[in-house]
Parts: C-alpha cells; structure tokens; sequence
C-alpha cells in the first residue's frame, strides 16, 4: 500500500484484480435465475487516471429480496472499492427507521456521505450537493434519465437534482388466481373487485388494501384515487385533492372495505400486508414482487397460484404510482464527495447486475441502463410458475407507473403530506364512518393546503 | 494513602480541609452536579432555545416566541395525546397497584416454589423492552395472533375477521394499556416488597393487640401503611409510562387511524420533531410533559417522605 | 390445630395470587420459547398448535440463523461493555454525591436531591437533538462510546437520589464512632461507610443495567453500523430480513439475555430490596 503513488506499480496490481474480480463475477453469477452476471463494469472508468481514496460510507434499507443486500455488500460494494482505491462501508438498517436517522445525520451535520430513502425526501434539498453532474454522466454512457425519476428527484423551481435515483419498483397487484377462479372472477377492473369483495370474503380469503400509516397503504390508496381521476396536486403544484372523483373513490374503497375486507388493514406495518398474503388468508394485495418472491423461497403451496397483474382498471384508467424508488443523496457534509458521486454513477451504469441480484425487483431509473427489450428477455427465462408471470412487470413500468405527485413532479410539499400519510387517514375517516366522505375530504384538503402554505412560502415549490 | 497523609503536613493540610462538613460536601457532589448541567442542563437550555423558534432540521429557526407551544395547545392530535398519555398513565398504573400489592403481600409469606414463581415474576423487567415487545407483536399479529388462534380453536371469533389488537381504535389502547401494566408491575412488585420490608413489625402486633381485626385493622393500620408505597410504586411507574415511546412506538406507531387512538406525548413529539424535522414544535410538545411530571413528582416525594416521619 | 389450619389456607393463599399473576407476566416467554425453537414453515402454519412443537420441532435453525447470519454476539457483547461502563461511571459520580447530600448538606442537600432527580424526567425526544450534536463534537458517532456518554445522563440522576435516600438508614453513630477513634471523614467514607452500602450499591448497579439494556431511543438512532449496535436495536433493525421479521430468531434473542438476567435479579432481589428499602423509604 505505501507505494501505491507509484503508477507502475499500480497498473500491475490492478491486472491481478482484474483477474480476481472475473473470477469473483464468475462465482457470483450461479444462481439467480439461472442467468450469468453481465461484465461487473461496463467500459472506461469515469475520472480517468484519477484515482479516487479514502473511505466512503453509505446507509440504505434491509432490501425486502435480501439476496439484493448480498450481492451489494459482498460483491458489488467491494469489487468497486478495489477499483478505485476506496473502502466503502455499507450499513443496512429497516426501512422505517430511515427518516429518523436521516434527520439525525442533518441536525448533527455528520453521518454517512450517502444516505438512501424508499421515497424522495426533498425537504433535504438544502442539506444536500446537488446531484446533477451524476445524472449526466449517466446520461451520457446509458442515454436519458427516466421521466419517473426526473420527476421524483428533481427540483424544475431551484432547478436542482436533490437526489438521484437509481431505480424504482412497479408496483402490480398480486392476487390469488385460484380463490379468484373458485368464483369465477378477476381483478381486472375496481368494479370487479368491488363485485368480488363480499364473495371472497364470504370464502374466507377478504381483500388486502391497507388503510394504515404506512408505505404499502400510501402507494395503493394513491394509485385508487389516479385510477378515478383524482390527484393531489396538479402539474403545476395546486392541491386538488378537493373535487368530485375523490369523494367517489373514498365511498367506493369504504364499500371495498365493508363488503370485503376485516380490520386489519387498519393496523399494517409495511409488511402487513405481506403476512396477510403469506397465511393463505388474503385473496389480493397491491405490492411489489416481493409478495411473490417470499413464497416462491418458502416453498408455500400457493406461490404458483400468485398471480401479478397491471393495477385495475378504474373510470380513469389504469395508474399506478412505483410501489418504492431508490433515492441516494450525497450530503453537503459528506468528506468524499468525488467518490460518492462515481459510485453511484458506476452503480446505475451497470444496472443489469443490480436487477437480477433483485430478482427484478429493482428497474434502472435509467431505462437505458437496461432497455426493457433486455429485461424482458431475462424475466422470460425465469423458472417460477405460472411460466413468465413477471413479463408484465415491463408493461406496468411502460405505460402504468408514474412518480409520486403525478403530473407534478415530488416537491417537498408533496413529500410532507406523503410522510404524514393524510391520505390513509383520509380513507381511514370514511371506512370507519368517522366521517363522510365530503368532510373527509375537506379535512384532508385543509392539512394539504397549510403543508403547501408552508413551503411555498420557503421558496422549494 | 492515609499513611502517607499523616506522615507529611501537606497531606494534613488536604485531610483537615476534607473534615470540614461544606468542602467534603461539595467536592464530593460537585463531579455528579457538574456532570448532570453538563450533559443534561445544557441539551436541556438548547431544547428549550428550540422551542422558541422555527427551526427545523438544517434550518436555523428564527424565534417566534410562544407560537409553538399556541400552536400545539390548539391542536387536536396533540390533545389527543395529552389525553391518551393521561389514559395510558392512570388505568395502567390502577392495574399495577392492586396487582403489585397482592402479589408482594403473598410474597412477604414462605411457600414452596416461591422462588420460581418469582422469577416468572420478574421475566418482563428483565427482559429488553424492545425485544418483548417483539413479542408482543407476534402474539398481536393481524394473520398469526396466539389469542386469535386460540379464539378460532374454540369457535368464539369468526375465523375470517377476529378481532385485531393493534388495527381498531378500542383493542389498540387496550393492549398498549396491557402491556405497560405487564412492563411495570414486576418492578412495582419489588418497590412493593421493599416498603413492606421497611413496615415494623412491631406496627403491626400493636394493632392486634388492640384488638382491631378485620375490615377495621384493614382501613385503620394495613392501608395508611401502603400508601408511602404505593406513592413510591406510583411515582416510578408514572415516569415511566409517561415518558416511555418504545411501546406505542414498536406496537402502534400512534396509530390505528384515523383516530390515532393511541399516540402519546412521546410519540408525537418524536413524529414531529424528529420525523418530520420540525425542531421548534417538537420541542415545545416534549417541554408541555415536563412541568407536569415534575409537579406530580415533587408532591409525590413530598408526601412519601412525609408519611414515612409521621 | 387453629394454627395450622390458617397456615394452610394462607399458603393456599398465596398460591391462588401469585400463581396465575406468573402465568400470565411469563406468558409472552413461553411463546417465545415455543416460537424460537419451532420451524418456519410451522409457527405460520394455523394447523400447528402455537402452544407446543409441530412434527420438525424443535430445531436449531432458528438460533443458528441468529449467531451465524448476524452480528447478535457482538451485540450482546456490546451491550454488557456499555452496561458495565455506564454502571461504573455511575458509581463513581453518584456514591459521592450521594452521601454527601444524605449527611453533609442538609436540607440544601435535600432540595438539590430532588433537582437532581427531576432530570431524570427530561423525556429522551426533548435531549436526542442536542445529544447528537454533543456526539459529534466528541467524535463519537456510530460508536457505542457515544451512548456510555449519554446514558449516565439517566442513570446518574436517578442513582444519586436513591442513594441519597439509602445512606440516611445507614446509623449516624457508626460513623461517630470511627471518628471519635480518630478517623477522618475520608476514612471513615471508604472503611465505614462504603462497605455496609452494598445493598445500596448493588441496587444501584442492577437498576442502571437494567435501564442500559433497555434504552432503546438513543440506541437506534445514534448507532448504525451492525457491529455497534445494542442488542435490542440489533434485534429490531437487522432482523427483519426481506420483507419478513425472522421470528423465531427474533425470540431466540430475546430468552438469550432475559433469562439470565432475571436470574440474576431474582437471586440478588432481597439485597435490592434492602437497598431500596432504604433509598426509597426513608
């Protein structure tokens, strides 16, 4: 290591790695999906003849498909550090924890150089470099930035990258196609899941849409209200949550609930859900293919029978928000920005690894990163039944996902409102008939409106 | 040390300071005092500079004067807390007094298997808050609840929709309630025993030999002698429900909504403040707990200590 | 005959009181046994009793799981590290402090006492964003040298007041006596005094523990490094693998440092309780 200056003597070290690294690659790549790993690193460096240094620490969630955490912290994580001369330190903690921990780091002004969110914080943005010299350099090896995480990192008013994104996860609805055949029905469209409700329910297997202070119910809820033409705000960052089609949503999810669902969706954690798919009980969730991954590893005697299709069609159509995204931002007080910046570059440009470590959990927010041309070539090969059921996860990311704020992009204001899930409490008011849904609405309205006041007001939307 | 002391004049000279009263005293506070203004008085006097301004995470706040604290009196989630905090204090704390008293008096009497129903006894204090209450969840779970199997097995629930302990409004306090009362009682048990054992004995054959018996001996000698211990017992387990957020925090998150039936102050101040990044309020919510636990702890000292000289 | 008849019926007293009281306070442990050594596929299967084993219970896995796929030893090991450094720094500042406002500062003693105590009410959500900043300043984030830092700030108040309390039982004339044979008053503090302050000690030194080994708001958001972690925050954070807490790995943590503590607290409980006797009530 002391003569690490001495470029002779680099370039012969950095032979032999190359050569441990394919090796490594090699023994890496048996087992997901049957397919081999790509190339570890596509093409030159960036920064050429520099060499990066120093130590670089970055926090992110427990991933829900934990072989994504493997190949990160075990192969991708060090494999880069070797590269470009940099101990990278890679901490996991549960993804609920995440906003405290990040508000944490802002107050103490130290912490990890890259933090990572489930959901855009741009309340950050102050308190962050701003991202876009990543996105470019991105842009120019893979092509364009994805309108979803364009949307959803960036700041079209200070016309700052708060963050950057490096995928994000369609999020279908997955359903018990043999309860479903047993009474002749699917969920194509809300009105026949409302038909269905009471009958599944009568069969013992209700519906799964959360209504609780959490993830899983914030995404599902919202992608309901697109689907009858509701949105929070509009393109240019009006709240509209206040208007007729929402009113018509909340009455339809209340009767949902009532016809066909139990309390407990009232009381999920972001796993809730999951563990009411898993017992056997549930008949439909709306979630990401982590519902289907898990019973497919245990070996549960339905997993063939989970089925994963495009939201339901509602009098709007079908729309759907990313189940989550993968947000990183690099800290203004981060101690080695240089690196930060090129890990995450090097991580998005090589995301075929990425997405199969996921098991196609993770889409590249860069859709050049992996054209779906070649994601759905790799999602044909994978062996789980019903044979080829993740090919429509393609279609969902195509044409039925959006950015959280849709049509407007995921302000700070938008991110507030979204943290303190108004919209599960304002479902939750009219399925336990706390409150009509007018009132409901108004109510919601109200705390949306002053959230808005208060960052309009500090200038970020 | 003391050798060495008494050979040289010097070290006379430190030991006769030492045996004046006042200096003794306070070299031997000063470390804990310093200590304690240090690390508790000045995060305390920052917190406080906080809940006078509008600061939140990475912003500098500028002061608004009392706007927090208005703002927060006015608003109904932190009522609600005010409120559940009170709820959540008082029935678990009833539950633990009568519940700590019985068992301790048992506990003052020899029996075989004592020793191992004590230690039954004693598992919940001894056990890591966040790690029962782990378990707790299991056995709360919406899909795999103990109870709920239960209830199943012998056809007392619907099997399709039992009842979920932690999703509806009513059955959420109730087990938060619970598994306070579960936390504290093995403790109260051991304050509870501590103030029997400080009972003369002598106490209570006087009253025998008066001849009170019965109800008359119960009102007259049993209950004033418990209530220094049960003052002691409640004051302990008022600071710790009141200021605890590991239970409503790891069972609930606050929750379920709408009603946020069973967010405290501790939680909401933490959702604030720490969540949301609003530091001013946040603080402020925190700050509303503190003169009131400090007037209730002052009376309750007062009274126990009271009791004990009379 | 009278006698023996009311001996009985008040053992049978006992029995009928804390009998079920332990049942139920021991119950969530049961299940925690039960689940810790029961196979995945069988404590979420409805058909498997969750009060006994199914057909491939009781296994290992779960355990195994715990210390080979997770840092859960270093957990453990650093919690008894800051429960060992946060009890010896607590002696230290409030033995001291302690005695010296039971006998030497009168009633100004009495008054700082109880100012002492009323820190201990400060709730952790008012402190946490000050402390973190104090961390910072003293390089000590992500490390589990920032919560020995932290946490006497609970544990010292709380020890000084009780001690306070236990050192007024102990007779002002065994003292006297020392002094009158000429010792000094440090002498008669470190010979006299200290050594009959075991009980007082020792509750003291339970008491602190246990309030380390429970923290558990500063715990997670000031640490999150695996290797640094306590282990009740271990334990909820890294342990919900996927999108599923591994249950019975989850239980299995839990007995690990339950039992034994309260095995410890149950065999010491009558020095405790003589310690507290004195703290508290007098």
């Amino acid at each position: 290591m002391a003569s690490s200056d001495d470029p002779s003597r680099r370039e012969g070290r950095y032979d032999r790695r190359e050569l441990l690294r394919k090796a490594g690659v090699g023994a890496a790549s048996v087992g997901v999906a049957g397919t081999g790993f790509g190339q570890a690193f596509y093409g030159p460096l960036r920064f050429k003849g520099r060499w990066l240094k120093g130590d670089l620490s970055l926090i992110t969630w427990a991933h829900f498909v934990p072989s994504f955490d493997v190949w990160l912290d075990k192969t991708w994580a060090p494999q880069w550090g070797q590269q470009n001369d940099v101990q990278v330190k890679v901490d996991h903690i549960l993804n609920t924890l995440l906003p405290a921990r990040a508000q944490a780091e802002v107050a103490a002004n130290s912490g990890h150089d890259i933090f990572f969110d489930l959901a855009p914080r741009p309340q950050y943005e102050d308190n962050v470099i701003d991202h876009n010299e990543i996105v470019q350099e991105v842009q120019r090896k893979v092509g364009k930035i994805g309108k979803i995480a364009h949307r959803a990192t960036y700041n079209p008013k200070t016309k700052k990258y708060f963050a950057f994104s490096d995928n994000y996860v369609p999020d279908p609805v997955v359903w018990r196609h043999d309860i479903w055949n047993g009474i002749g029905m699917s969920p194509n469209t809300w009105d026949s899941v409302r038909q269905a409700a009471p009958k599944l329910k009568a069969a013992g297997h209700p519906l799964g849409i959360g209504q609780s202070a959490e993830l899983d119910s914030n995404m599902a809820l919202m992608s309901f209200l697109m689907c009858f033409g509701s949105f929070v705000q509009d393109a240019k960052h009006r709240v509209t949550i206040k208007n007729k089609h929402t009113v018509e949503a909340l009455k339809f999810m209340a009767d949902i609930y009532q016809k066909g669902e139990t309390d407990e969706i009232f009381g999920w954690d972001p796993a809730g859900n999951n563990n009411f798919l898993y017992s056997g009980k549930g008949s439909l969730i709306l979630n990401a293919i982590s519902a289907t991954r898990t019973p497919e590893d245990r070996g549960l005697p339905f997993a063939n029978d989970l089925w994963i299709w495009p939201v339901p069609r509602g009098p709007h159509g079908r729309l759907g928000y990313e189940h989550v995204m993968g947000v990183w931002w690099v800290w203004k007080f981060s101690q080695n920005q240089p690196a930060a910046k090129k890990f995450l570059a090097d991580l998005e440009i090589n995301y075929r690894d990425a997405f199969l470590a996921s098991k196609f959990y993770n889409f590249p927010s860069f859709p050049g990163a992996l054209p779906f041309k070649e994601i759905r070539k790799l999602v044909a090969q994978d062996k789980h039944k019903p044979q080829g059921k993740y090919g429509i996860l393609t279609t969902i990311a195509e044409k039925y996902t959006t950015n959280p704020g849709y049509p407007g992009y995921s302000n700070a204001a938008f991110g507030e409102m979204f943290s303190k899930f108004l919209i599960p409490q304002m479902f939750a008011q009219v399925s336990q008939k706390k409150m009509s849904a007018e009132d409901a609405v108004n109510a919601a309205d109200h705390d949306i409106k002053q959230i808005y006041a208060k960052w309009r007001k500090l200038g970020k939307i | 040390m003391e050798a060495l002391a008494g050979a040289r004049p010097r070290g006379r000279r430190w030991t006769n300071l030492f045996e004046r009263p006042g200096v003794l005293a306070s070299v031997l506070i000063s470390p804990a005092v310093i200590f304690v203004l240090v690390l508790v008085g000045g995060p305390l006097a920052l917190a406080i500079w906080l809940s006078f301004t509008n600061a939140t995470t990475g912003l500098h706040g500028k002061w608004v004067g009392l706007a927090n604290f208005r703002h927060e009196w006015g608003n109904p989630a932190f009522q609600h807390a005010v409120w559940h905090t009170f709820l959540f204090t008082v029935i678990s704390q009833a539950i633990v007094l009568v519940g700590a008293g019985l068992i301790a008096h048992a506990l003052m009497k020899n029996f075989r298997g004592k020793w191992l129903l004590r230690f039954l006894i004693l598992l919940p204090w001894a056990a890591p808050i966040a790690l029962s209450l782990m378990a707790w969840k299991w056995m709360f779970d919406t899909s795999y609840s103990i109870f709920n199997w239960t209830l199943i097995h012998f056809h007392l629930v619907d099997k399709v929709s039992p009842p979920q302990y932690l999703a509806t409004s009513k059955l959420a306090i109730g087990s938060v309630i619970a598994v306070h009362a579960w936390r504290i009682l093995p403790f109260a048990v051991v304050i509870f025993l501590a103030g029997l054992a400080s009972i003369p004995k002598e106490v209570d054959d006087a009253a025998a030999i008066d001849g009170a018996t019965g109800l008359r001996k119960f009102w007259s000698v049993t209950l004033p002698l418990q209530l220094p211990i049960a003052t002691v017992a409640l004051l302990f387990g008022i600071v710790f429900t009141a200021t605890d957020m590991a239970v409503v925090y790891i069972l609930t998150q606050g929750g379920p909504p709408p009603s946020f039936s069973t967010e405290m102050v501790t939680t909401w101040a933490y959702k604030t403040g720490v969540e949301s990044g609003s530091l001013g309020p946040g603080a402020a919510i925190s700050l509303f707990l503190l003169p009131v636990l400090a007037v209730v702890t002052i009376a309750m000292l007062l009274f126990a200590r009271k009791r004990e000289v009379a | 005959m009278e006698a023996f008849g009311r001996a009985v019926r008040e053992k049978g007293l006992s029995y009928l009181i804390v009998g079920p009281f332990a049942i139920v306070l021991a119950f969530p442990f049961y299940v925690m046994v039960i689940t810790a050594f029961k196979n995945q596929t069988e404590f979420y299967d409805p058909s498997v009793t969750p009060y006994w084993f199914g057909k491939h219970s009781p296994t290992w896995a779960n355990a195994s799981y715990l210390f080979h796929q997770t840092e859960y030893p270093t957990w453990l090991e650093n919690t008894a590290i800051v429960g060992v450094c946060v009890v010896a720094i607590t002696l230290v500042l409030a033995l001291p402090a302690g005695y010296a406002l039971a006998r030497l500062a009168g009633r100004v003693g009495q008054s700082l006492g109880v100012g002492i105590f009323l820190t201990y009410l400060v709730p952790p959500t008012l402190l946490f964003i000050p402390f973190f900043a104090v961390i910072k300043q003293a390089h000590l984030t992500d490390s589990i040298w920032s919560l020995v830092l932290v946490y006497p700030s609970f544990t010292v108040p709380f020890s000084t007041w009780l001690l306070m309390g236990f050192f007024k039982t102990i007779p002002q004339e065994l003292e006297d006596a020392a002094r009158v044979d000429g010792a000094s008053r440090l002498k008669t503090l470190t010979r006299v005094v200290f050594p009959i302050s075991i009980p007082g000690i020792l509750t003291v030194v339970i008491f602190s523990f246990s309030l380390v080994v429970n923290e558990f708001v500063y715990a997670f958001t000031f640490i999150s490094p695996s290797n640094q972690k306590m282990v009740s925050t271990g334990v909820y954070t890294d342990l919900i693998r996927g999108d599923l807490p591994e249950w019975g790995a989850i239980m299995v943590a839990a007995l690990i440092p339950s039992i034994p503590l309260a095995l410890l607290y149950n065999t010491f409980l009558d020095r405790f309780i003589a310690g507290f006797t004195g703290g508290a009530f007098r």
